[in-house]
């Protein structure tokens, strides 16, 4: 009985799998352009932005994601600004993983050598060629690693968007939940699927890492 | 716009806040005390307890919490274990935080450099001695800072349980939500005191790091 329930189950608990990861791709592509964006505020000759960007990484970085979603979500509506579940749970996810990722990228481009800004500058690049020719791309290749354990924790927190009704594995586990019954073995796959997921993907970001990085080492 | 509703309601978050904070020092403790023996199996890297240990920082640190919630509070009463909702959050943040302490505290221990040990076993000191007296007390040092961030990070997941009907401060929020509709307030307010409490966290955190990493240089 119980092998009949997984052969029904695991389709349904799959397609929520793909979903989670579509949707993790999706938010960490937006989280990557905000963490960008915040770092260069956050490294900014000026203080102003300096204070943007420490203020947005602060705030997102110390509320719960949930709240945010929530607030996204049910908060906004009432000053005027309706977003779907998808819209609101991908916006919520993005700017909570782009505050972690500003982070990231503020500390790769401080690890980019002085000597290199230097370099660039006196082969007569602008200030714009420097960054996205010379320094972004190096800075790119430092953060990687923690780029990647940053998408896995988005994999995984993708979860909480499941409460405003992104359908997702932790939804679509829900739902399966409330129609059969079988809460134990539902939730029990769900978790495995999760941990396939986040293990795999793991293993296959090192592998990317080892490869983009392999001709900074030499011999 | 209704501020007056968070007004009113202060009181109310604040009961839920005092539960937020009771949560997460408990899981906190809970979880550091079953990290570390969980920890030093880790160290062993080999055998059942090694094997037992790494299964479960596994399945504990690459799950989201909130499925681990969902297993305890709803599914284990279909193998006849039944937990109110308040100790299942309890049990599932437990075990969260002592997957992800156990591989602070691993972590910790394998960053002293070996001559420490070959350093005291040569001086006489059994195993245990050393593990107790050289390698521990210099181990449990750059454990803090990770620590103090992984309590950080508690505090803001308790508010999952609400999930799962535990009353706490973002339970607190829907419940005044719901009888008042003042959403974007109660959010907004809401999120405030979870500021309040994890923003202090972190600073100390970040100062705990700066000064480990000043020390470790010098």
């Amino acid at each position: 009985m119980a092998f009949a329930f997984f052969l029904h189950a695991l389709p349904v608990l799959l397609r929520g799998a793909l979903l989670t990861l579509w949707i993790s791709v999706l938010a960490l592509a937006a989280a990557t352009i905000l963490g960008v964006i915040g770092a260069v505020l956050r490294t900014s000759r000026f203080r102003l932005l300096r204070a943007v960007g420490t203020t947005y990484v602060e705030v997102f970085r110390n509320t719960p994601l949930l709240i945010q979603i929530f607030f996204v979500f049910f908060g906004l509506p009432r000053v005027g600004i309706r977003f779907s579940g998808l819209v609101s749970g991908l916006l919520a996810l993005s700017l909570y993983t782009g505050a972690y990722n500003t982070e990231v990228f503020r500390a790769g481009l401080e690890a980019v050598p002085r000597g290199l800004h230097e370099a660039a500058a006196a082969l007569g690049l602008s200030a714009w060629q420097r960054f996205r020719l010379v320094v972004l791309p190096v800075a790119l290749r430092i953060v990687l690693p923690a780029l990647g354990n940053n998408f896995v924790a988005l994999v995984k927190n993708s979860s909480l968007a499941s409460t405003i009704g992104l359908v997702e594995l932790t939804f679509l586990a829900r739902d399966l939940e409330a129609w059969t019954f079988r809460s134990f073995e539902v939730y029990g796959l769900a978790t495995l699927i999760y941990l396939a997921l986040v293990v795999g993907l793991s293993l296959a970001l090192r592998r990317v890492e080892v490869r983009i990085t392999r001709h900074l080492r030499t011999g | 716009m209704q501020w007056d509703v968070a007004l009113r309601n202060f009181q109310y978050l604040t009961r839920g806040l005092q539960v937020t904070a009771t949560l997460g020092l408990l899981v906190t403790a809970l979880g550091l005390l079953l990290g570390f023996g969980v920890g030093l199996l880790r160290l062993r890297r080999r055998g059942p307890a090694y094997l037992a240990a790494t299964l479960f920082v596994e399945v504990f640190r690459d799950t989201p919490l909130i499925m681990q919630m969902f297993f305890i509070f709803f599914g284990l009463p279909a193998v006849g274990i039944r937990l109110n909702s308040f100790v299942a959050a309890t049990v599932a943040m437990s075990f969260f935080a002592a997957a992800n302490a156990a591989e602070i505290v691993r972590g910790a221990i394998q960053s002293i450099p070996r001559g420490q040990t070959e350093a005291a076993r040569a001086l006489g000191l059994s195993p245990h001695q050393t593990m107790r007296f050289v390698i521990l007390p210099q181990a449990i040092r750059r454990m803090i800072p990770p620590l103090m961030g992984l309590f950080t990070t508690l505090v803001k997941d308790t508010s999952l349980a609400a999930i799962i009907n535990v009353f706490e401060l973002t339970m607190a929020a829907r419940v005044t939500i719901e009888r008042t509709l003042a959403s974007f307030e109660i959010w907004l307010v809401a999120g405030a005191l979870y500021f309040l409490v994890t923003y202090p966290l972190s600073l100390v955190t970040q100062r705990l790091e700066q000064r480990l990493v000043a020390e470790t240089a010098a």
